[in-house]
């Protein structure tokens, strides 16, 4: 056993309202400077929908991720042979465009138009070129499914379906949708970091986030095609890549990331998870329905004495291995086995889990009459509106079972609850959702507790930084002991 | 006392060290002058000079300088070229004199040209006695290359293109230089081109002069520790002499391997880039989208 302690978060997707505000919050810390306005590191999606970068999660497109390789796994893109092929051209890298176009408005037009018969008007400017231009598409250009037959329709996670499924999907009395935010996963087996001819990118010893050091960064952007989430993004000013840094050094001060801080729906979640990282190859090469399974398997269980033992032995600190049995994302993805995954097919073994959204049922229309009443308050879980096949697209690589189960799970809780605030179901009906899912009531209660009314605390576990002691994994301290304390820093060569 | 004597004898005698030490040197440093000369003059001047023995690849250089003033000597030597450029009048006219060839820069401290000066007038007997009469009006080339079997020329034809290696390791020929001779591949184009060399350089005697100490800074460089054996000299010079006297006889393709080579290579790299590439993204993702918007306007 080799452990180690990740950072790692849970999205509930029950709670998203689609606000954007935590991508704000991000731009307005990380993105917000000449090179990285097409940036967002913390985006959020509509789904279905194609997303940002459009069609991101086509990797016949970017080939980004790994790929099953009898017993292990190699880069779909990259790696010695076909990172030197493209090494100078990669034909599968994004191109601005893919993204989009980042424009702000000539406002002084407003103030300073001669008078005139028409209304002035001021006209978008690209913020790469700085001349007018053609607005033609956004990050969020299919908000709440705008556009759809350009966008929802192109959804790749559709493909599985078939047509008929496809095309229910899109009637107007089954439409529905949900948000998916996304973040860096910080993955146990990044692909970007596995990509990079320049070692720029690592993953940190003491939490596992992913980082690019800057001054090592050459460009090569094998970062950007390798990453399967098109997390890691080239900034065209300073000629480095940058990514997610999960707010590391709010983490590092106790705080929580900035996008987590501001969440309005309080859907974000984060905590230490132990897992051992001789596990990561095999538990990256399994088939693809027991990829979620496996990957379960790494985290392990922080109040087992053996894992503690051998936690410890790995310099792992106490405080931490509390965190991790503190951690309200051990309770969701391992305990309550509510969170999933998104993509796991990509086998980067992404630390960001979902818990799934449990959408309304579906209405029907007979003689012209709209209906969305059933037999009970809530139909079963297969009849939800959007098809299991298409979530388990999403988040476990078309394994309905998991999804189903999940499902299950949550409208357990919804029974219960429901029996307990309002009382107005057959106490039969309750439980046998609930023996179902073999939930008992506390159970059920402590899931409904951190789901909806979890204090700060509570969703945050953030482990004491000890950078004390991580300075350590990198560099012997006592070779500048007794210097000033300051040391001097390297600005890079084109500027920041 | 006897020990006291002892530890004063000590001291003594190495006090007697350092001062003879100090003489040393001091002996040392004063004597810069004709016989260090000498050994500077064989190292970086005999490639194209001699001194009484009449014209070589450059002038004879007996009584130079008396004939010349000595800030003009420095002038020339420290860069020939740019005195030349001034319009100074005996230099254009020695550059004319020597086909236009203009003698390498040879950057030398004052004092090494002083000593090599100094040795220059020791050999010249007597002022001004060494006018143009007096000198022999060239040497008469030896000229083994003459009578050179096919075999030697072979043997220096593959030195030159690089075929066959210097025993040493020095560059071949052909990576700096150009002759045009049938069955050579066009050589390099960053030194002259040896096409006539034989003749403009003073036949055997000077191409072996400057092979055995190269006087031009780039190939002095290139040559370091890396020297050119007898055998290798006496074949380049036969293949040479072979190629300067076959001139005429050349056919001066029109089909340059190099230029043609490359081209049609250039043609093949990027037909195999497109077949390698044949599979890639071409357009962006959204063109299909940017398409149907701007048509449904």
């Amino acid at each position: 056993m080799d452990i180690r302690s990740q950072v790692c978060m849970v999205f509930h997707l029950d709670k998203c309202i689609g606000c954007h505000t935590c991508s704000i919050a991000c731009k307005n810390i990380w993105t917000d400077r000449k090179g990285a306005e097409y940036m967002w590191w913390n985006n959020v999606e509509t789904k279905p929908g194609t997303g940002y970068p459009t069609k991101w999660e086509n990797q016949d497109i970017y080939k980004g991720g790994w790929e099953k390789n009898g017993d292990t796994v190699s880069l779909k893109g990259a790696g010695k042979f076909k990172g030197l092929k493209n090494i100078f051209h990669n034909p599968h890298m994004p191109v601005l465009d893919d993204y989009y176009e980042p424009w702000t408005y000539k406002y002084e037009d407003l103030f300073t138009a001669p008078e005139g018969d028409d209304q002035p008007t001021a006209r978008p400017i690209s913020l790469v070129t700085g001349e007018h231009m053609d607005v033609q598409a956004g990050p969020n250009w299919d908000d709440d499914m705008g556009g759809s037959p350009d966008y929802a329709r192109q959804d790749v996670n559709l493909v599985k379906l078939s047509a008929a499924e496809q095309e229910s999907m899109f009637q107007l009395e089954r439409m529905t949708f949900h948000y998916l935010p996304r973040i860096c996963n910080h993955c146990l087996n990044p692909a970007c970091v596995a990509s990079c001819p320049s070692g720029a990118l690592y993953k940190r010893g003491e939490d596992g986030i992913v980082l690019i050091n800057q001054e090592r960064c050459r460009a090569w952007r094998m970062c950007v095609t390798a990453c399967p989430y098109k997390k890691s993004y080239y900034n065209w000013n300073t000629g480095k890549s940058e990514k997610c840094v999960l707010c590391y050094p709010r983490l590092e001060s106790g705080q929580a990331p900035a996008c987590f801080h501001s969440c309005v729906g309080r859907i974000r979640y984060l905590g230490v998870m132990l897992y051992d990282a001789d596990k990561i190859e095999p538990a990256a090469s399994v088939s693809e329905d027991q990829l979620v399974d496996a990957q379960m398997d790494i985290y392990l269980d922080p109040f087992d004495p053996e894992v503690i033992r051998q936690a410890r032995l790995n310099g792992i600190a106490d405080s931490t291995i509390t965190s991790a049995q503190n951690s309200p994302v051990y309770k969701f993805v391992k305990i309550w086995k509510l969170a999933l995954p998104l993509h796991p097919e990509f086998r980067t073994l992404p630390n960001l889990f979902y818990v799934p959204a449990l959408l309304p049922t579906m209405a029907t229309v007979s003689n012209g009459v709209y209906d969305s009443t059933s037999q009970s308050l809530w139909n079963g879980v297969e009849s939800n509106r959007l098809p299991m096949k298409y979530l388990a697209s999403l988040f476990s690589a078309g394994n309905t079972g998991k999804i189903v189960d999940v499902m299950k799970r949550l409208m357990a809780v919804r029974l219960h609850r429901r029996g307990v605030t309002v009382g107005d179901l057959n106490s039969a009906e309750i439980s046998t959702a609930m023996n179902e899912v073999h939930m008992d009531a506390d159970t059920a209660n402590a899931i409904f507790r951190l789901t909806a009314l979890a204090t700060f605390d509570e969703r945050f576990v953030i482990p004491p930084a000890h950078r004390e002691e991580s300075i350590e994994m990198l560099e012997a301290t006592g070779d500048v002991k007794g210097n000033t304390g300051f040391g001097f820093k390297e600005t890079p060569a084109r500027g920041l | 006392m006897r020990i006291i004597s002892k530890r004063f004898l000590k001291t003594n005698s190495g006090k007697m060290a350092s001062l003879l030490l100090v003489c040393c040197f001091l002996a040392s440093s004063a004597s810069v002058s004709a016989q260090d000369g000498a050994a500077i003059f064989k190292q970086k001047c005999s490639a194209c000079h001699k001194i009484g023995e009449g014209k070589f690849v450059g002038p004879d250089l007996m009584g130079v300088t008396t004939k010349r003033s000595e800030e003009w000597l420095f002038k020339w030597v420290n860069s020939s070229s740019s005195l030349i450029a001034s319009g100074d009048k005996d230099a254009v006219a020695i550059y004319n004199e020597y086909n236009k060839m203009a003698m390498p820069d040879q950057p030398l401290p004052d004092t090494e040209l002083k000593s090599i000066f100094a040795f220059i007038a020791s050999k010249s007997p007597g002022a001004v006695s060494a006018s143009a009469d007096t000198v022999k009006k060239s040497l008469p080339a030896p000229d083994a290359s003459l009578t050179a079997t096919a075999e030697q020329i072979e043997v220096g034809k593959n030195l030159f293109t690089g075929s066959n290696a210097f025993i040493n390791g020095g560059a071949s020929c052909i990576s700096c230089h150009n002759v045009n001779y049938n069955g050579v591949i066009p050589g390099g184009l960053l030194a002259k081109d040896l096409t006539s060399v034989h003749s403009r350089m003073g036949g055997d005697a000077g191409l072996m002069a400057i092979l055995n100490a190269p006087p031009f800074p780039a190939m002095t460089q290139a040559y370091n520790g890396k020297p050119i054996t007898e055998q290798e000299i006496a074949a380049l010079a036969a293949f040479l002499y072979k190629v300067d006297k076959d001139t005429a006889n050349q056919i001066v393709s029109a089909m340059d391997p190099l230029l043609y080579g490359g081209v049609t290579g250039a043609f093949g790299l990027f037909v195999l880039i497109y077949l390698l590439w044949i599979v890639r993204k071409k357009n962006t993702v959204k063109k299909d989208i940017y398409e149907r918007q701007v048509k449904s306007i």
